[in-house]
């Protein structure tokens, strides 16, 4: 497999509070992996980083192989296409229906006609499961559903790489099935992705690789059978607590 | 302490000159968001229509009322028109509107991205590859800087009917009078200066809004922070540039 995405010694300070010294890890094309530690611990805002959301201090970050770190907001704006962001609370425009929020990126980044648009749009909500909430405003929706559409307008541009944020935090068990199940549908077509969460189980269902981030730094990196067999004592009481 | 404090003025002047070149490059590089430009001018400016008509209508009335009797124990009701047309073209129409825009759209501007920015939609924009500067500021600038001419213009040809009205009926003076003294005293630099200003509160309306939005934090309880460090600090900048923009427009004509 070859690599889509490397971090190389990520550093990043918020007010002289160290977040990140020296983050490191690649992620390869079509594996998921899962990006775990405590609050605070700086997986966010990781995430964050990848996209431009968040300046990096020191360090690089390439996607195929090309530098995006220092790119400027036009420039990040094409990346964005490639790496897109599932946020944790959806992020929903709460002034557009879901059938206009899952549209907006190909209103903005194609030509496609009316037509074409509403037909990618239907697909990618057969996709979620939601062709019947086309028309509702993001307020009418449950919170699973909002996430479902927040995922369906994350892939509409078919792109690489999508960063999940906290997908599964705050839904009912079944919410979570639903979610799991489409994360894995889309590693089934090809999309590589990165699962930050506390959710030890949600990301062994899901993760090719766990990684758990630990005062800025990667500190275990293996698969999900690697990550139970381990006698490390910080994972052992990680994995006790989450 | 002082210091501390002048350094965060400096840094908010910068951050807003910083989003006006922002904005100015947008303005004059694809993509061009023409349909938003016109969704804004129909929701902040059409949306302050009948309230600017309401102001500049009893303006013109109140005005007439208190010029009319003042003038009266000197003999001087028939410079009425005059100084009340004058007195709305230049001043009132355009401060009275502006600060009026400034409650009812600065404050709705910076509530719709402040909410925005807090419930992170702002980031999704940025994350969907679209620069929120475009998308929201660029609209509501523009729709600003197109609307509150128009409306401060409606607002002084209101006040001056409104003024023509309390002139014949409490004075007894003929409307014929009252229109030619009107149009003998304003001139074209007057609509250009009332116009100039609206432009220039306009800009500082909808900037400051944008700006302050753009860097909401604490939840809702920062959006209604947002709302009032919006009105006030427009209201003040409107009030005191009104002063140095005056000056300014006697010296050009």
């Amino acid at each position: 497999m070859s690599k889509i995405l490397e971090l190389k010694n990520i550093k990043k300070k918020f007010q002289n509070k160290d977040i990140h010294q020296g983050v490191s890890f690649s992620l390869y094309k079509g594996e998921t992996i899962g990006l775990l530690g405590y609050s605070g611990a700086g997986k966010s805002v990781l995430l964050r980083s990848i996209i431009g959301l968040e300046e990096i201090d020191e360090g690089e970050i390439l996607f195929q192989n090309l530098r995006i770190d220092h790119l400027k907001e036009n420039e990040l704006n094409k990346l964005r296409q490639k790496i897109s962001y599932s946020f944790q609370n959806a992020a929903l425009f709460d002034s557009m229906n879901v059938f206009e929020n899952i549209a907006f990126p190909l209103i903005e980044h194609t030509q496609l006609p009316e037509e074409d648009i509403e037909k990618k749009v239907d697909q990618v909500l057969d996709l979620v499961g939601l062709r019947e909430a086309k028309y509702l405003m993001p307020s009418d929706l449950s919170g699973g559903m909002q996430k479902r559409v927040g995922f369906a307008r994350a892939i509409i541009l078919t792109p690489d790489i999508i960063l999940y944020d906290e997908p599964t935090a705050g839904l009912d068990p079944l919410n979570i099935e639903i979610i799991l199940k489409l994360m894995n549908d889309f590693k089934q077509q090809g999309l590589s992705g990165i699962f930050v969460t506390h959710d030890i189980p949600a990301a062994k269902k899901v993760c090719d690789r766990l990684l758990i981030l630990k005062d800025g730094r990667i500190h275990f990196s293996g698969t999900p059978k690697e990550f139970d067999e381990s006698q490390d004592h910080y994972i052992k009481t990680f994995s006790l607590n989450s | 302490m002082i210091t501390q404090l002048l350094k965060q003025r400096f840094e908010t002047i910068g951050k807003i000159t910083e989003l006006f070149i922002q904005f100015t490059n947008s303005c004059f590089s694809k993509p061009f968001y023409l349909d938003r430009v016109f969704e804004q001018v129909v929701r902040l400016g059409i949306g302050s229509l009948s309230i600017s008509l309401v102001i500049g209508i009893v303006t013109g009335m109140v005005m007439t009322l208190q010029f009319g009797y003042g003038l009266e124990k000197f003999g001087g009701t028939l410079y009425v028109p005059a100084i009340v047309s004058m007195s709305i073209m230049r001043e009132l129409g355009p401060i009275f509107t502006s600060l009026l825009i400034a409650g009812r759209v600065g404050s709705g501007i910076s509530a719709e991205i402040g909410a925005m920015n807090v419930t992170q939609q702002i980031d999704a924009l940025r994350a969907l590859g679209t620069s929120p500067i475009r998308v929201l500021v660029v609209p509501r600038v523009l729709a600003t800087v197109i609307s509150l001419p128009l409306l401060a213009m409606l607002s002084t040809f209101s006040g001056i009917l409104g003024g023509l009205v309390i002139a014949q009926t409490e004075f007894n003076i003929p409307p014929g009078f009252y229109l030619n003294k009107v149009f003998s005293s304003l001139s074209y630099s007057d609509i250009f200066g009332s116009m100039f200003k609206c432009v220039f509160f306009a800009l500082i309306i909808t900037l400051l809004a944008c700006y302050k939005g753009f860097h909401t934090k604490e939840g809702t309880k920062g959006v209604g922070n947002t709302t009032i460090w919006v009105v006030v600090n427009s209201s003040i900048i409107i009030l005191i540039s009104d002063f140095f923009l005056t000056k300014f427009l006697i010296l050009l004509f």
